[in-house]
């Protein structure tokens, strides 16, 4: 494979020398990361068949329980409390699957650059005809569109499996139920190829700075987990302003961010009333639905003896019809972010002494 | 480093015996070459030790204000309990938190990342030609490294596995059931993270990787079978195993303790088996009646506890069967021991091929 490619019949006129094409490099990509793909592959391949059990089985619950009338007679709590037994078989699967897009990142983005360059074969594939950048930029983009076609795939599945306890009807019918924009946020149609290219780009600009693989996997990981930490806890609820509002009765399926009360136009407190509000204003008898007395939601029942006495409740929430909003900010800045790194290791590779 | 040592003095009787390297000679080439695993080790656990004792402090300080607080039935105390009980829920370290969840894979990563390259490196890069051509002999060689390595991870881990208990503590709650405190089953999710079973679990996945890096011959993918296998033993455990470590206790008692690992539940009639779990719909309509009747005054268990009461009414004897609290230490050194049996095993396989591998 070289660069300049001579004519079959030289006296004509068109003898320009042409560069390589492109597309010969989605061979040499297959052939060199095959193994890492079908890795990919059969990992995600065996989760969605799982996913799909579990899922139709929670669907089915969901449907018998939602279809079932008068809410309130035993049969139907019977079905509530079934298909709310089914969070906690699928609680924990959603937080292990969010390792998922970090696994499959680091993994196939880590060897891209760090194999060649720890093994020293990059001396081989840097000096064929094909020029070292166009070389990773034509290895780097076509696999993070794979990884990104396969796992949007998937997040689509996992949307899914986890709908039922997204969906906005479920409180007003006393069944499990949270803001869509909480469940599972980072896997679905948007965010989980979002996540696994940025997974990818941090390992190949990783593999580009640390040069050996299995440190450029462990410095991803790491970072991925920063990233994710930073993401849920502090950056999520802000990508819109919230919503602020004193009525008692939020949406059902809103994201509650924070609460505080107000006396008179001013702050009295955030959160809980202290103990010297609860001695003086509210009082607890033995209560229908709870040992000891102690009040089965804590603010709702606070308002109800607070606010006579001037006390009035805020509430800052994101309502759930943001919740594609909210994927596409953040798969935006996710996709901004990988760009980012892709170019970065790009430009690395260009400018690091042969 | 050779075999043979010549004594200084070759007139002297004594020293004309031909002495073998010592073994301690491994330690400090066992040290070189994997300082920066360890040290990387050290600073995963040296981090989330520093959070956990961020977290646990203000947790253990609000589940003693509520164990506290006198007196018991006034406004400010159930404040305090129910706020301490929606934390237990909520919380991020909870059994069912992120955090717990995901601390789990620790035992997985820290083992798989340790022990893969001990032998699949070698082998790799080719760098085993030169390691097991020294004098000390190449299945020696091997020995000292992994039981060096699987002792300073469990020494390790198991200290992070007595910070995890002591997070953990005021979960299990137990002796408080009058206050309405939550009570959890130390069987929790948090289980393998303890004393004795995080060093297990680790030392497990450190002899997986050890093993697999010396069958596949590459780093990475032995990485990637150690987690896929790891994953498949820790779900086969948790499902399937644990709960038959001894034989569960079986009782008829309408509430067994809070703090008991249910393992299921069934129903008899007149002595003969009727249903397990949950009645099926012709039963509930037969109940219809009593149920109905009961909803004017709800009990304080509430659904459950009603439809025991009317269970029993109409001659139907709920069973249980669980395991007590009282178990945890004996479940602790049962799936610990397993699990130590298992690393030796996988540890003697790997040492056996290095030793009959060609050279």
């Amino acid at each position: 494979m070289t660069a300049l490619t001579m004519p079959a019949r030289p006296d004509e006129d068109d003898a320009s020398p042409r560069p390589v094409p492109w597309r010969r490099m989605a061979g040499v990509t297959w052939r060199q990361h095959r193994v890492a793909l079908g890795c990919v592959a059969a990992l995600l391949g065996a989760l969605a068949v799982w996913l799909w059990i579990a899922g139709t089985s929670v669907h089915h619950a969901w449907a018998a329980a939602t279809a079932c009338h008068p809410a309130a007679s035993p049969a139907c709590q019977d079905l509530a409390n079934t298909f709310n037994g089914t969070w906690d078989n699928m609680s924990i699967p959603a937080v292990l699957l969010q390792v998922v897009p970090a696994a499959i990142g680091a993994f196939v983005g880590a060897p891209v650059l760090a194999r060649e360059l720890e093994t020293g074969t990059f001396r081989f594939a840097w000096t064929q005809g094909f020029g070292r950048w166009r070389w990773a930029l034509a290895k780097l983009v076509p696999l993070a569109l794979v990884l990104a076609a396969a796992t949007a795939a998937f997040g689509a599945l996992v949307s899914w499996c986890y709908q039922p306890y997204a969906a906005t009807g479920n409180q007003a019918l006393g069944i499990y139920g949270n803001s869509p924009l909480v469940t599972v946020p980072s896997l679905r149609e948007v965010t989980f190829p979002a996540w696994t290219v940025a997974a990818f780009a941090t390992a190949a600009l990783a593999g580009m700075l640390i040069r050996r693989v299995v440190p450029a996997i462990v410095a991803t990981l790491a970072v991925y987990a920063g990233l994710a930490i930073a993401a849920a806890g502090l950056l999520r609820e802000h990508y819109l302003a919230p919503l602020v509002t004193s009525s008692a009765n939020v949406p059902g399926a809103a994201w509650l961010i924070s609460q505080w009360w107000t006396k008179g136009g001013r702050l009295a407190f955030a959160g809980n009333p202290p103990d010297s509000l609860l001695n003086q204003f509210c009082s607890f008898g033995p209560g229908p639905s709870s040992k000891g007395g102690a009040p089965a939601s804590p603010g709702q029942t606070f308002a109800q003896c607070l606010a006579p006495h001037g006390y009035t409740q805020w509430t800052s929430y994101q309502p759930a019809s943001r919740f594609w909003p909210f994927q596409w900010i953040e798969g935006g800045w996710l996709l901004a972010l990988s760009v980012l790194f892709i170019a970065v290791a790009i430009w690395l590779v260009q400018r690091r002494a042969a | 480093m050779t075999a043979l040592t010549r004594p200084a003095r070759p007139n002297s009787a004594g020293d004309a015996a031909l002495r073998p390297v010592p073994w301690r000679r491994m330690a400090g080439v066992s040290w070189r070459q994997h300082r920066i695993a360890l040290a990387g080790a050290a600073v995963l656990l040296g981090a989330l030790a520093v959070w956990l004792w961020i977290m646990g402090t203000p947790l253990h300080h609000a589940y003693a204000a509520a164990i506290a607080c006198h007196p018991a039935s006034s406004a400010a105390c159930q404040g305090s309990i129910a706020n301490f009980n929606q934390s237990v829920e909520n919380h991020f370290m909870g059994s069912k938190g992120t955090g717990g969840v995901l601390l789990q894979v620790v035992p997985a990563l820290i083992g798989a990342f340790v022990g893969a390259p001990v032998l699949a490196r070698e082998l790799e890069t080719g760098t085993f030609r030169y390691a097991w051509t020294q004098g000390f002999g190449r299945w020696r060689w091997a020995l000292a490294k992994l039981v060096a390595l699987a002792l300073v991870l469990a020494a390790a881990t198991a200290a992070f596995g007595a910070l995890v208990s002591w997070y953990y503590q005021p979960y299990l709650g137990t002796g408080n059931p009058a206050l309405g405190l939550n009570e959890n089953s130390p069987f929790g999710d948090l289980f393998s993270l303890r004393e004795v079973t995080f060093p297990a679990w680790t030392v497990a996945s450190f002899a997986t990787a050890a093993l697999a890096g010396m069958l596949i011959r590459r780093v990475v993918p032995a990485i990637v079978a150690t987690l896929a296998a790891y994953a498949g033993l820790a779900f086969a455990t948790a499902g399937l195993l644990r709960e038959h470590y001894l034989t569960p206790l079986v009782t008829s008692s309408v509430s067994p303790p809070g703090t008991a690992w249910i393992i299921s539940q069934w129903s008899t009639l007149d002595g003969r088996f009727a249903f397990a779990g949950n009645p099926p719909t012709s039963i509930f309509n037969q109940l219809g009646p009593c149920l109905a009747a009961g909803n004017g005054k709800p009990l304080a268990g509430g659904f459950p506890q009603q439809l025991a009461q009317c269970l029993a009414q109409h001659g139907y004897t709920q069973w249980t069967s669980y395991q007590p609290a009282s178990r945890l230490w004996p479940f602790q050194w049962i799936e610990g021991g397993w699990l130590l049996a298992l690393s030796a095993l996988l540890i003697a396989a790997t040492i056996w091929l290095v030793h009959r591998r060609a050279a």
